[in-house]
């Protein structure tokens, strides 16, 4: 049987134009490793710089296909029981409650002690069972019927623990819960991982991944992104704009402005109705872009020169 | 088309990709999904599969592009245009002088690498193989054929003849230069860094005084690798430690105050002991270099080693933690060699001076915790050694190793006093290639 993906991303080409419909541009490597983790059913590893759009791959993704999107935000001291699943702890007290309410009618006390303990055995699988379960995400995406797509977000902040156990999932798309066995996936899951590379991540994690790496986009792309985005920018200002981020990035600074940053930017540009850059215009709203102070000193002594670049 | 996969890797590996066969297993899958028709989506996919960073990356794009080029027999301009007469001349009976003389870049190609495969060119180690490996494809290729025509020729001795020889020698000049360009192309992809990995697992071996100057570079690199190794070797261990099972003899005691019921359990723990290292270094020439490339890597220890102290000594000691703390290891060693801010005396090397003055003036920097380290080849010029001093600072240490820079066949002999010294050691070692150096470091980091 054919997933839900295969029928929708039929090419890379197929992918590419999907993306595009709901505003995302992507470059022909992208798609082609959107296209790929389809058919051979693998996670991608999606690393880059912050603010390339890497979490926003995964939601480009999920509304391209119109499925769920689940998202699970990593961070230290994440555990299973945030994860994957945990049980309804009030629920269960209710029930032993409600049990012990019964239990005289349930083990009628003529029959002796090993009969009703027989009975007793006839109930105690009901109490580790599906009604009691409360799903987290990792289960919540195995279970959704059409599919879905699961994006585990910033990996690389959780422990190593968390990392190792995700390889259960990550390679045969089931978990064990050892209440009530291995669940497998109904549909698997199309999975997206993202990480900032804080830390390096295991090499099991990677190998069972493909990798993309997003880097700044050039600036062709990046204008296109711009004027995606910002629709109601003109032709020749998403052109300075570009032009003039691309060449900050090339200077040394602490953390270089990212697309995010550059859209940001063009909005706040046109919410100030500018019509072309200007060095005072740059200077006043050089803080949507460039976020520490130093970088700030930096850009400020260039601005001149970089906006005549950017405008010529 | 498997097996040319199955070389890319070898090659990519070899460039310093690593590679699981898992992975190769999923870019075989990746290519039969996107085929080999576009050249950059191939790429991608491949780079999707196989590289796992973006350093590897970068890497494995460059092997691509050496991997799969085409940039064999492209056209030979000097030569003559195909003439009409010359099939008559010769019998054409050999698929190569076809392809020679019709220019046929595709046939040839595929010709070229079809023997390469046969000849097993992905096992390529040394640059000496290379004339070897051509001679061998041009055989594959049948290139003895052509010379056979070329002789025959020459035999028949009339004007067209002699032109189609001449043709013909050209093309076979084409032929072997191609074939040689392709197996350098090849070595360059399966066995260049090979070279480069036999010489730094030499290197490891090599003794530290003979090394040469330009190979310290290098050395650096490895040192830095090891330490990283061995950092997160050692790091990732401490973590584990820390789980203790039930300490049972402890809940007893500690529970007492509860009338002997066993309320608060206590758990076995594994100390964690990040080792406190004092350096006692002779700077004298003969045990400089391994002077240096300890402390290279002990400063690199940063992580797993609490504190070092370093004191250097010559004809008398001096403690130089300071400098070695502030600049980089390079830089201070040649500081206090230069000496000017330092009162080094750089005279004959005197070990009963040194340990004097260690004992008189830092002998409080060694504790019960402590691993002393004394770098020297104990030669002192005929002095009397007075090892009690030594003793003093062994039986404070918790451990005292001695590196011996020589080997052993010369301790003792001449003005050697390590054999006056032994008592007072835990241990000694000899200690004069990398190799040695890092046995060391590694028991010393394991607890």
């Amino acid at each position: 049987m054919k997933s839900r993906y295969e029928e929708q991303f039929v090419s890379i080409d197929t992918v590419l134009e999907n993306l595009r419909d709901v505003a995302y541009i992507a470059n022909r490597q992208m798609a082609m490793t959107v296209y790929l983790a389809c058919r051979l059913e693998k996670p991608i590893l999606v690393e880059g710089p912050a603010g390339v759009g890497k979490t926003e791959l995964a939601k480009a993704t999920a509304a391209c296909l119109q499925l769920p999107l689940i998202r699970l935000q990593c961070y230290e001291g994440l555990d299973e029981s945030k994860a994957l699943y945990e049980w309804k702890y009030g629920k269960q007290l209710l029930y032993t409650q409600l049990l012990k309410d019964k239990l005289d009618d349930i083990i009628s006390r003529k029959n002796g002690f090993k009969s009703a303990m027989d009975k007793l055995h006839q109930y105690d699988d009901i109490f580790f069972s599906w009604p009691f379960l409360e799903p987290r995400p990792l289960l919540k995406a195995l279970q959704e019927k059409d599919g879905s797509v699961l994006l585990i977000d910033e990996i690389d902040k959780s422990d190593d623990e968390f990392e190792a156990f995700l390889l259960e999932i990550l390679s045969d798309f089931q978990v064990s819960v050892p209440e009530i066995g291995t669940v497998e996936a109904v549909t698997k899951p199309l999975v997206f991982l993202t990480s900032n590379n804080t830390r390096e991540l295991s090499e099991a994690l990677k190998r069972r991944c493909l990798h993309l790496y997003i880097p700044f986009p050039e600036a062709a792309l990046e204008r296109e992104i711009i004027r995606r985005r910002v629709p109601d920018i003109s032709e020749h200002l998403a052109h300075q704009v570009v032009n003039f981020i691309q060449d900050v990035r090339k200077l040394d600074l602490k953390k270089v402005p990212s697309i995010s940053e550059t859209i940001d930017w063009a909005r706040v540009l046109m919410i100030l109705h500018a019509e072309i850059l200007n060095p005072a215009l740059v200077r006043d709203t050089l803080n949507i872009f460039i976020k520490f102070e130093d970088d700030v000193g930096v850009v400020a002594e260039k601005v001149h020169q970089l906006t005549a670049m950017a405008v010529k | 088309m498997e097996r040319v996969l199955e070389d890319f890797v070898v090659a990519a590996r070899t460039a310093g990709v690593r590679i699981s066969i898992s992975e190769t297993l999923d870019a075989a899958r990746a290519v039969k999904v996107v085929g080999y028709r576009d050249r950059a989506l191939l790429k991608d996919a491949l780079a999707v599969s196989l590289a796992k960073t973006a350093e590897e990356k970068i890497i494995l794009e460059d092997c691509f592009e050496r991997f799969f080029t085409f940039q064999f027999f492209t056209a030979a301009s000097d030569r003559t245009g195909k003439d009409g007469d010359m099939p008559n001349l010769m019998q054409t009976e050999s698929d190569l002088v076809r392809m020679l003389m019709e220019e046929d870049r595709a046939g040839l190609i595929a010709a070229m690498t079809e023997a390469a495969r046969l000849e097993n060119i992905s096992q390529i180690r040394y640059f000496t193989q290379r004339s070897l490996f051509a001679m061998r494809l041009l055989g594959r290729m049948g290139a003895g054929g052509l010379d056979g025509q070329i002789q025959a020729l020459r035999r028949i001795d009339t004007p067209a003849a002699t032109t189609a020889a001449a043709r013909l020698e050209g093309a076979r000049a084409y032929l072997v230069d191609n074939v040689r360009n392709y197996v350098q192309n090849q070595y360059d992809l399966f066995a260049r860094n090979e070279g480069d990995k036999r010489l730094e697992s030499e290197l490891r071996l090599v003794k530290l005084s003979n090394l040469e100057q330009r190979y310290f570079a290098r050395i650096h690199n490895i040192i830095q690798r090891m330490v990283k190794r061995l950092n997160d070797l050692r790091s990732r261990r401490r973590k584990a430690a820390r789980r203790g099972v039930l300490d049972f003899k402890r809940t007893l005691r500690e529970n007492i105050s509860y009338q002997g019921m066993l309320f608060a359990p206590c758990w076995k723990k594994k100390k964690i002991e990040r080792p406190q290292i004092v350096v006692i270094c002779d700077i004298s020439r003969s045990v400089l270099r391994t002077v240096r490339f300890l402390l290279l890597f002990l400063y690199g220890l940063s992580q797993e080693v609490a504190r070092i102290r370093t004191f250097v000594f010559c004809t008398n000691l001096v403690e130089v933690s300071d400098i070695l703390g502030s600049s980089t290891v390079d830089e201070a060693l040649t500081r206090i060699q230069g000496g000017t801010d330092i009162p080094l005396i750089m005279g004959r090397t005197d070990y009963e001076r040194s340990f004097g003055d260690f004992r008189r003036d830092y002998l409080a920097a060694v504790t019960r915790k402590t691993t002393v380290l004394i770098l020297g080849d104990a030669r002192n010029n005929y002095n009397d050694p007075h090892p009690e001093n030594l003793k003093v600072i062994y039986e404070r240490c918790k451990r005292l190793i001695w590196l011996n820079p020589e080997v052993p066949a010369f301790w003792g002999a001449g003005d050697s006093e390590i054999r006056q010294y032994t008592p007072y050691c835990t241990t000694i070692k000899e200690c004069n290639t990398l190799e040695h150096i890092e046995r060391l470091i590694n028991a010393l980091v394991r607890r």
